[in-house]
């Protein structure tokens, strides 16, 4: 695949890209999270502090080595402000603020990623954001009393070094041979001082008498370009022989040139060591030793991690990639049909087949073992969708100055993968929505002696083979007269107002077309309205209901299908036709009493069970069906109910109960012979097509 | 067949060490997410190479490189470090690693190095 963006050439494969973008969205999240709970307690917490600095630093890492420039000095910045926290631990840190610059620079982040992710090039500009940050850290320095710049914070963790050159060994030992070697390194391969510290540190095991140019490599800033330019000079005095000697320092590692000289005159040794010490370089041996305490950062992070970190060997976990996921369960889709083409094969009609039966059932078991473990496998809890809402609730309650808090309920309950993708935004939309329009302000709210911090819950929950979505908020509630009015002025009433019943009237918000603000605001009300969020959930073969009471507030209600692919469904058929209704739907089937029958002025028939009656559908009349059975008392009634509405569907025959795999509709029935009342198809045993009814779809025409 | 330990806590990292081990080729890669995970996987498999990265979360990368140098002072240890380190680097070098990568790096650079150290 070929993408749009700059990418150091040996880093084009997608995994890596793939897996940067995974694991980077991740971090933000998990730092969002970190942010907003440290927000809530208007302190950070160590343990924060820690994880911020880690994930920032990893980001940098990662983003670098991807060439995503602007995100890696973005992260760097943010890193050197929790560096500094780390270290120093200042007592004063204006939380709000820092926590509305990491979020801002969170934002960017996933923004970044999504051009990534789209295959656009990441060129938004943070320096803005960068400039803000220095800003603020130069601050937080300035109100805590630090006047150094971060430089020198971190140079300063790096002094105490134990570093020695034992020169007074000398008069001791006698060493043969006298070396004098000039290493240079390979050009960018970085911090060239602590390259040559490495050889120097191993050179223990050949002399204990060395010296070099530059002396100092530890704590001059300076050496490491003084030995790019310059190489590294070792003189050593050994019993090695020169063989040796250059075997060992061949092993160094970016290894440019080699230069190695044996040295025949002691005068030169010395003079040079003497010589060398009168350069700027001062003599190490001078400093004092100082025990090895720089990283107190290291230990304490060690310490407090280390609390909530699971035990590391326990890896039961792998990440697998959702394509694979998604092509498993096509294959078990299939699998699926191919059993019921076996075992209700045609040509096995009428035959008696104890064995096969036996095995057939057998078979039947195991593929539906086999699906609802894959069907497990997609399962994803709501959690981090849920979660997400905490920042909407936030930067919405800011925004519009209203005290609101989010109480999430049921965050554990799980729904497939693929519509977790569907819901996180309508959820949004509604989230937004309740906070926008539904709660009041805290002055309005105590008037009416409601607890002037406002509430929003988030709560699910499974109910059978769905799973519930309830947004609620404890706000003014909906006001009914508006919504008829409003719908009223863009003709969206269907009935007469009186003949409606309230849930009919609030369902109304879901038509195309309304919105009852009247003004925009900068976050719900941009045009789009409810209408599209009820789009999205009805994509997924989800429905949606509102409940609202006034002053008391308004609760929304997704019902979303625990999963899309594999139903369970009643076959029938209509002439020469087959359709599937999904069982969960179907309340029972009968074949009426003709008395029970009772038709209305215009017409429509309908059919009265026990004290109530129901609209009858015929299916062969909807679809225009040709069939010999028309008459109620030679077919069949099946009453199905959804949302709380009820209807009888008329056919033919009941074909019997089956698991379906859900196809969708060919995007040519779809687009141009939209056709209300058909959720999908899908492949019988003997090879034929079968139709799924959509319930709300038939009630709705 | 070489065997390479990478310990790293992000599995970006991880995969791109991984990756460019693969262009070596002929090398094995065992992955560890944390220090104690790592030093599992080296007793288990002996690798010829760990490449360790210094922040992590359960243990620094130099605390990891302790435990596995105790268990076998012969381990070839490579630091997986970022600019603004070099104290770290310093210690680990002390601590006996063989050598060590500053982040942002070129393949080739890692490529070098693991060679070299593999004498390979």
């Amino acid at each position: 695949m070929e993408r749009g963006y700059v990418m150091s050439d040996q880093f084009t494969n997608e995994p890596m890209l793939d897996m940067y973008i995974f694991e980077t969205s991740q971090f933000m999240e998990q730092l969002e999270q970190s942010i907003l709970n440290s927000e809530k307690e208007s302190t950070f917490t160590q343990e924060a502090i820690n994880e911020i600095f880690r994930i920032m630093h990893t980001v940098k890492g990662s983003s670098a080595i991807m060439m995503f420039h602007n995100i890696s000095t973005l992260a760097h910045t943010m890193e050197d402000i929790f560096y500094f926290i780390r270290e120093q631990k200042p007592e004063l840190i204006n939380c709000t603020k820092l926590s509305d610059y990491v979020l801002e620079g969170i934002d960017f982040i996933k923004v970044e990623i999504e051009k990534i992710k789209a295959g656009d090039v990441p060129n938004g500009d943070a320096a803005a954001l960068i400039e803000e940050l220095h800003a603020f850290l130069s601050e937080l320095k300035k109100t805590n009393g630090y006047a150094e710049n971060l430089k020198t914070q971190k140079k300063a963790a790096v002094r105490p070094q134990q570093y020695y050159i034992s020169q007074d060994k000398t008069k001791i030992l006698d060493y043969k041979y006298i070396f004098k070697a000039v290493i240079f390194f390979e050009e960018g391969c970085e911090m060239e001082n602590i390259r040559a510290y490495t050889i120097l540190h191993n050179l223990k095991d050949y002399t204990e008498e060395y010296f070099s140019i530059p002396e100092d490599i530890i704590n001059d800033e300076d050496s490491a370009e003084f030995i790019q330019e310059n190489g590294f000079t070792i003189y050593l005095k050994s019993n090695h022989t020169y063989e040796q000697i250059n075997e060992f320092l061949q092993q160094t590692i970016f290894l440019k040139s080699l230069e190695l000289l044996k040295i025949d005159d002691v005068e030169e040794y010395n003079h040079t060591k003497n010589y060398s010490k009168e350069l700027n370089y001062y003599t190490v041996s001078d400093m004092p030793v100082k025990p090895q305490n720089y990283d107190n950062g290291g230990d304490t992070r060690r310490n407090e991690v280390s609390k909530n970190s699971q035990p590391s060997t326990v890896h039961s976990m792998i990440s697998v990639s959702v394509l694979k996921l998604d092509k498993l369960m096509d294959l078990v889709g299939e699998m699926v049909i191919a059993e019921a083409m076996v075992t209700q094969n045609p040509d096995l009609k009428d035959l008696v087949l104890d064995n096969f039966q036996k095995s057939s059932q057998h078979l039947n078991k195991i593929t539906s073992e086999l699906q609802d473990i894959i069907m497990s496998i997609r399962m994803v809890p709501l959690a981090s969708t849920f979660q997400k809402m905490h920042r909407i609730v936030r930067d919405m309650s800011k925004q519009l100055r209203k005290e609101v808090k989010l109480e999430i309920i049921g965050e554990n309950t799980e729904v497939d993968k693929n519509i977790i993708e569907h819901i996180s935004d309508p959820l949004m939309h509604l989230v937004r929505n309740s906070i926008d329009h539904g709660i009041e302000d805290g002055v309005v709210r105590v008037k009416h002696g409601k607890d002037r911090l406002g509430t929003v819950t988030l709560e699910a929950k499974n109910s059978g083979s769905d799973v519930l979505v309830i947004v609620r908020d404890d706000g003014k509630g909906l006001d009914k007269e508006k919504i008829l009015k409003k719908a009223n002025e863009h003709g969206l009433l269907y009935k007469k107002p009186e003949d409606m019943t309230d849930r009919e009237i609030f369902n109304l918000i879901f038509l195309p077309g309304f919105s009852t603000n009247d003004s925009v605001s900068e976050f719900s009300g941009r045009g789009v309205g409810m209408d599209v969020v009820s789009k999205n959930i009805e994509k997924i073969g989800g429905s949606l209901s509102v409940d609202s009471i006034p002053d008391k507030g308004t609760t929304i209600t997704l019902t979303i299908p625990l999963t899309l692919a594999i139903i369970d469904g009643m076959n029938i058929k209509v002439g020469k036709a087959r359709y599937t209704i999904p069982i969960v739907s179907i309340k029972e089937s009968l074949r009426p009493n003709i008395k029970n029958i009772i038709t209305d002025p215009d017409g429509n028939e309908m059919l009265l069970i026990r004290g109530q009656c129901y609209p009858i559908i015929r299916l062969h009349e909807r679809f225009k069906v040709e069939t010999q059975i028309t008459d109620f008392s030679e077919g069949i009634l099946i009453v199905v109910e959804q949302d709380n509405q009820t209807i009888c569907v008329f056919a033919d025959e009941l074909l019997g109960q089956q698991q379906v795999v859900v196809k969708v509709l060919p995007s040519y029935l779809q687009k141009h012979h939209k056709i209300k009342g058909l959720a999908g198809c899908t492949l019988l045993g003997d090879g034929s097509i079968s139709l799924i009814l959509d319930v709300v779809g038939l009630i709705q025409i | 067949m070489k065997k390479v330990l990478i310990v790293d806590d992000a599995a970006f990292m991880r995969l791109t060490i991984k990756t460019i081990m693969d262009k070596i080729g002929n090398i094995e890669c065992i992955e560890a997410s944390n220090g104690t995970e790592a030093l599992h996987r080296y007793k288990e498999n002996k690798p010829d190479i760990v490449t360790m990265d210094i922040t992590m979360t359960d243990m620094t990368g130099i605390d990891a490189l302790k435990l596995i140098k105790e268990y076998d002072p012969k381990a070839k240890i490579v630091m997986i470090t970022a600019l603004g380190d070099e104290a770290m680097v310093k210690e680990s070098i002390i601590l006996g690693a063989i050598s060590f990568i500053v982040k942002p790096f070129k393949d080739d650079y890692v490529i070098n190095t693991i060679k070299k150290i593999l004498a390979i």
